[in-house]
């Protein structure tokens, strides 16, 4: 699904070099779920926007979903994010004065849907979260948790082979965060592949293969934790 | 379609949301735009084509005769009596007028009234008429030389008798009847090449047209400007002497009949100085409409000067939204990366670009229409001698249109260019 090979990325200043990413390795296979840890300014958001085609890098090989990245142009890896990925931030990042049917509409729109085929997906997508009757409310009218559900919704919306998400529940308290994993895990279940950066310890046990980001390289290759049994999680509104 | 629609919400909702920033910025460029405008539609009418279907066939008549030993060093376009006749009787052009302007008195003589009309005069021959194409409404030119017959325009018409036939009508000028033969239909002529002098070249066409003979009969003197060598009593005294105050013009088909023209002033000239008067350099000239006007500098240098001063302006205002705007999509570029993110092209960001342009430059248009309209009203006030040249017309109003929607679409494109640019992982966190 992924794969990453001998990646390295360097920010250049006018007076220093930043090596955020150094032979970076990573292969992910379809359905897993990967929770990546590490130490603050490791290079963990680096290589989750690298792998989200948000970032460019500087030296070795990247394939997504059988794809190389490699110089593809803008309107080639526009439309890779459009229907292979999906992004989930720390900061939800909605649009404030959209209702929750038009920020799940904004990534369909690109994709070119029909009005009715857009609208079905967003419903469906509103029922995976738990949100299906407020698809007309702002974000502001919903509570923290909630929100990162509906960028989870914009997320899924556009069917995507693999989610990529950066502290998810870092801005949510406990109860919000375990609820917004819940809804991860499910997914998971059902077949989406994950990637998720976080910063809780337990969080990444309950994760079925982590990865430590130290220095911007990969260097504790998939610590399996148990397989974890909530499959039963019932999502709530 | 369906994504110019989105992006026509999009811009809309955008509007809305930042309205007083699109207010300053809109009206910002619809200012200068509006002043530029204004400037453009003065000038036009200054540089205008009074009578595009035949300007270059008539010719202003200029003899460099001059009796006076200090000749002012400037091509003299005013003629004497006697040389008036001479270009008038000869048979070389189609048409020939000469004339000179004079101001009247007037009343219709059957009214109970006693209130008198201010009129301006045209002293002229028969063949200004088909020289200029003055459109008749009733009647014709008259017959005799010294026919105490007139034709009057449009405006004196309505003035004096309500409009209509007044053909056969008479018109009481200084005590003497005065019978109408002919009404012109409204007449407009901008410039109004047959007299470019300061203070009447965007005036209305006249409001009495005389026989030159008849007007000089009944000493029709105020306003008449006479350089003369001689002593002159009165207007009719200016027959056989040197009176200067005629203006002559001739229509000429073609170059022979422009080369026989001026073959015969020359002469003319030749001929006057060999019988004693002083000649400047054989430099008698036949001047197009065309020529005309640019000699007469009918476009006021200062009006120039200003039109370079309104574009710089326009520049600075382009400059002005184009550093608003900037500002304005550094605030724009969360949504902006966050739309890159889910998978629009940098074409998207663009085009979407380019609709809000297109939505700004519309509100920018109607805006511009209207200051160019009150900066048109200005000027006149400022500088009555503009007072007729100042119409926007359709053209006007499409070149306004245009130039606003040009305008915001390059004030846009600076802005839109750096924000396609931004890096897609600063923005998003
Ligand atoms: N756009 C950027 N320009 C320059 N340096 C950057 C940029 N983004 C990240 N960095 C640097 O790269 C390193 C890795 O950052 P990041 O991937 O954000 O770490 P993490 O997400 O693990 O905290 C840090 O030293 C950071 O300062
Ligand atoms: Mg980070």
């Amino acid at each position: 699904m992924l794969n990453m090979k001998n990646i390295s990325r360097i920010y250049r200043s006018d007076t220093i070099q930043t090596h955020a990413l150094r032979d970076f390795n990573l292969e992910v296979k379809e359905g897993e779920f990967v929770a990546v840890t590490g130490p603050s300014g490791s290079g963990k958001s680096t290589f989750l926007n690298v792998a989200g085609l948000l970032d460019s890098f500087d030296e070795g090989s990247y394939e997504l979903d059988g794809v190389n990245i490699q110089g593809l142009n803008d309107d080639e890896l526009s439309r890779l994010r459009n229907e292979k990925i999906g992004f989930i931030f720390q900061n939800y990042n909605l649009i404030p004065d959209f209702n929750l049917f038009d920020n799940i509409d904004m990534p369909l729109r690109y994709r070119g849907f029909n009005a009715a085929e857009r609208k079905r997906r967003i419903t469906h997508a509103l029922e995976q979260v738990g949100l299906a009757s407020r698809a007309d409310y702002l974000p502001s009218q919903l509570s923290g948790g909630q929100q990162q559900r509906v960028a989870i919704a914009r997320a899924l919306a556009g069917e995507p082979k693999i989610l990529l998400a950066d502290e998810p529940t870092g801005n949510l308290d406990s109860l919000m965060a375990r609820q917004v994993m819940e809804l991860l895990h499910t997914l998971n279940e059902a077949g989406s592949t994950i990637i998720m950066v976080t910063h809780d310890p337990e969080q990444a046990r309950a994760v079925g293969r982590n990865v430590q980001v130290i220095d911007g390289q990969i260097t504790d290759h998939s610590v399996y934790a148990p397989v974890h049994d909530n499959a039963s999680i019932v999502v709530k509104g | 379609m369906e994504m110019f629609n989105y992006y026509l919400k999009l811009s809309y909702r955008n509007l809305i949301r930042n309205r007083l920033f699109f207010i300053l910025m809109i009206t910002t460029l619809a200012v200068g735009v509006g002043v530029f405008l204004a400037n453009i539609a003065i000038i036009k009418s200054m540089s205008a084509d009074p009578i595009p279907n035949k300007s270059d066939k008539i010719f202003n008549v200029s003899l460099n005769i001059w009796t006076g030993n200090n000749p002012r060093a400037e091509l003299i376009e005013i003629m004497r009596y006697d040389d008036a006749m001479h270009i008038l009787k000869n048979d070389i052009a189609t048409h020939t007028m000469v004339h000179y302007q004079s101001q009247v008195y007037t009343r219709d003589i059957e009214s109970k009234s006693l209130t008198r009309h201010q009129a301006v005069v045209r002293a002229t021959t028969p063949g200004f008429f088909p020289l200029t194409e003055a459109p008749f409404a009733y009647g014709s030119a008259w017959q005799q030389d010294h026919a105490k017959q007139i034709v009057i325009g449009d405006s004196l018409n309505q003035q004096v008798f309500g409009g209509g036939n007044s053909v056969g009508k008479v018109l009481e000028i200084d005590g003497k009847p005065f019978e109408i033969v002919g009404v012109l239909k409204p007449w407009e002529l901008k410039p109004l090449f047959y007299h470019v002098a300061y203070g009447q070249k965007f005036k209305a066409t006249d409001d009495i047209y005389a026989p030159i003979e008849t007007a000089m009969d009944n000493e029709w003197a105020i306003n008449v400007r006479n350089s003369s060598t001689d002593r002159i009593n009165s207007v009719s005294d200016n027959r056989g002497k040197n009176g200067y105050f005629i203006q002559a013009f001739v229509q000429l088909e073609n170059q022979q009949q422009k080369n026989a023209m001026q073959e015969y002033i020359d002469n003319y000239s030749q001929h006057r100085q060999e019988q004693g008067e002083y000649l400047r350099d054989n430099d008698n000239r036949l001047l197009d409409v065309k020529q005309w006007l640019e000699h007469k500098e009918v476009v006021d240098e200062r009006m120039l000067a200003f039109a370079l001063a309104s574009s710089l302006f326009l520049a600075v205002c382009i400059f002005n939204a184009s550093s608003l705007l900037l500002a304005r999509y550094h605030s724009a570029r969360f949504e902006t990366g966050l739309r890159r993110a889910v998978g629009a092209r940098i074409k998207d960001v663009f085009y979407q670009g380019v609709v809000e342009s297109m939505l700004i430059g519309l509100c920018c248009a109607v805006l511009t229409l209207i200051f160019g309209w009150l900066f048109l009203q200005i000027s006149i006030t400022l500088f009555p001698a503009l007072q007729q040249t100042s119409d926007i017309d359709l053209t006007l109003i499409l070149l306004g249109i245009g130039i606003a929607l040009v305008t915001s679409f390059i004030s846009m494109l600076y802005p839109l260019i750096r924000s396609c640019r931004t890096p897609l992982s600063t923005t998003l966190k």
